[in-house]
């Protein structure tokens, strides 16, 4: 079986031939890391896409579409605003919804065909979601605000948004299937949602109901990446069409387990509690024995549920790595 | 319904332009300045305050409540000051070193106003040695922590020594909090209080403040 037919299997609720996928599913890994591996002995001239194959872990290739040209002016602080309001935003379009970036990147996908073609890895495409992106011009907290303050601002910027995906899908599928995708949202924390359902439904789902169909019906799955307890949020995304979620966060209250039981057709990636990983080999263990009977499900790609922090020394990252290779294997026995 | 019941309400669905006017009506109609405040903007930010700690409500509808509550509150200061009406007690806040999350640490700052308490937001990114000079000077009551990641929850256990180190750690309370933290964190370093929410914590240090 090949490495995309495993994960392929998985995402169909299917069983793989010999085990669950071994990913590290966020392929941007935390940068501290990475300095702290190879102050411990990992060559420092590896990348980024090559991390994962040399650690042994199995190859996914993710592409993330830039939805700001790169001379987009920055914010001035870590989540400040690059535009306050429907002025702001019209001075910034130039710079936004960047075609031609979405063009090199498709020349990226095409290099990459043939291997996809044969196998070798499965490929994922992220965008920007209607929740992040509007919060990446207006700024972690006014975007908050922005739900009562600029409701129609709202709106228009995830009316443009959908357009720009839209055709960025379309050239993704002139070359490609992706495997499966997802919108980057952040939308919940350690006690939920961060919005409530009635401006989900306002905002969000007209948005989802855009460019979800078109995506749907060329066969890649349709995921949402949201940090925090996205438990009370599921019904709000399959509502609008979503087919999985990630990572799934243990240490915000996230039980797989009972999500599995809620949902037993509903994508999982992630949900391994990376607080193990600062806390030895045994937490470790017992945290597959807590994920082995929702592996055994199907529909459910083990990983970290976000990056692994820079606490965990490299020797204990091939431990786990290890683990989770034997615990993909049990999956499917 | 009462022009205290209506700061409330209109309070609570974020309507800061009504509430600034009604302050200033219900000012105009002689009620005293503390009764406004009480009845009227503290009420309304503590039903939204319970609300949000049972997902009734959520992140913006705190945010624009409490933004009415602050331009309710801008109205009220000179007359609260001419009744001699103090707060209630006096916090610093910030978000340790290292750490640039601050959603939590904002919303804990404004349900603590919510309660009538005084709060200095020192920010993101403080140093532990911060938080001691602030308390040590503007003679704060409770120094709060924020901390979002594994890698910066630590900081908070040096503040809880840095504040041994000063000689205040027996006139100050530490309340930490932030998605990794927990109780058992909170025992760990030696500090006095951890909540889960925001409105739990302004209740945590109202109480501290009424007690002392
Ligand atoms: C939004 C967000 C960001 C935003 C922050 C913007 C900002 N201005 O705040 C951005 C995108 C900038 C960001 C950056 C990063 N982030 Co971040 N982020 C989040 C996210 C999704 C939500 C945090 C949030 O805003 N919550 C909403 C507020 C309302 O909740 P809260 O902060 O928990 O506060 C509540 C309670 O905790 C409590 N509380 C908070 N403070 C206090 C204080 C006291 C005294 C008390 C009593 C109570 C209390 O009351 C609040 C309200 O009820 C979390 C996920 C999560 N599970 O929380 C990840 C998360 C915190 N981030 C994470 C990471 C890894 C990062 C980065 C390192 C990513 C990277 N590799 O670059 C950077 C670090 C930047 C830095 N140096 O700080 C990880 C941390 C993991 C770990 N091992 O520690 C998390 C947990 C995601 C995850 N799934 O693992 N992030």
């Amino acid at each position: 079986m090949t490495n995309r037919e495993r994960f392929q299997a998985v995402l169909n609720f299917e069983k793989p031939d010999d085990r669950l996928p071994a990913i590290e599913w966020a392929s941007w890994w935390w940068d501290k890391t990475v300095v702290n591996w190879q102050s411990q002995g990992l060559p420092s001239d590896i990348g980024f896409r090559e991390l994962a194959p040399y650690l042994g872990l199995d190859q996914h290739i993710q592409f993330w579409f830039q939805h700001r040209a790169a001379d987009c002016p920055q914010p001035k602080f870590n989540g400040g605003p690059i535009c306050e309001d429907e002025d702001g935003y019209e001075a910034l379009l130039p710079y936004l919804y960047p075609d031609n970036e979405v063009d090199a990147a498709i020349e990226g996908m095409k290099a990459l065909k043939e291997a996809h073609d044969r196998g070798d890895f499965p490929i994922w495409f992220s965008v920007d979601g209607g929740f992040w992106f509007p919060r990446t011009l207006l700024g972690i907290e006014n975007h908050l605000y922005s739900f009562y303050d600029e409701p129609e601002l709202y709106h228009r910027i995830l009316d443009d948004l959908a357009d720009f995906q839209l055709r960025t899908l379309e050239k993704v599928y002139s070359v490609l299937t992706p495997d499966f995708m997802t919108f980057g949202e952040d939308m919940s924390y350690n006690n939920g949602p961060m919005i409530s359902e009635d401006s989900f439904n306002e905002f969000l789902l007209p948005y989802y109901q855009k460019v979800i169909p078109y995506i749907k019906e060329h066969g890649t799955k349709v995921i949402v990446d949201s940090d925090g307890d996205i438990t009370k949020m599921i019904p709000w995304l399959k509502h609008a069409g979503i087919e999985g979620v990630l990572p799934l966060e243990r240490q915000a209250g996230v039980d797989v387990a009972a999500l599995r039981e809620a949902h037993p057709d509903f994508l999982f990636i992630g949900a391994f509690d990376k607080m193990t990983m600062r806390r030895g080999v045994e937490d470790m263990r017992g945290e597959f024995e807590r994920l082995l009977p929702v592996m055994k499900t199907g529909g459910f790609i083990p990983s970290v549920d976000h990056q692994t922090p820079p606490d965990v020394p490299l020797e204990r990252y091939y431990k786990y790595i290890d683990m989770l290779k034997e615990y993909a294997e049990k999956a499917v026995k | 319904m009462s022009i205290l019941t209506e700061i409330s309400e209109n309070l609570q669905k974020g309507k800061a332009k009504i509430v600034k006017e009604l302050v200033m009506q219900a000012v105009e109609q002689g009620y005293a300045p503390e009764e406004i405040l009480s009845k009227g903007l503290l009420d309304g930010m503590n039903i939204i305050g319970e609300k949000f700690k049972a997902n009734e409500v959520y992140v913006p509808e705190v945010l624009v409540a409490a933004r009415a509550m602050n331009v309710g509150s801008q109205v009220l200061k000179p007359y609260l000051e001419q009744a001699g009406v103090k707060a209630v007690g006096r916090v610093c806040i910030g978000t340790v070193q290292g750490d640039l999350h601050d959603i939590g640490k904002n919303l804990v700052k404004m349900m603590m106003e919510g309660k009538g308490l005084e709060v200095i937001d020192l920010g993101t990114d403080v140093a532990p040695e911060t938080f001691i000079q602030t308390a040590i000077e503007q003679n704060c009551q409770i120094i709060c922590c924020s901390a979002l990641l594994t890698t910066t929850m630590g900081v908070m256990g040096e503040v809880v020594k840095k504040a041994e180190e000063a000689g205040i750690r027996d006139k100050v309370k530490i309340m930490i909090g932030g998605a990794p933290v927990d109780e058992a964190f909170c025992r760990q370093i030696g500090a006095d209080c951890y909540t889960p929410d925001a409105a739990s914590a302004a209740d945590a240090a109202a109480a501290f403040c009424a007690a002392n």
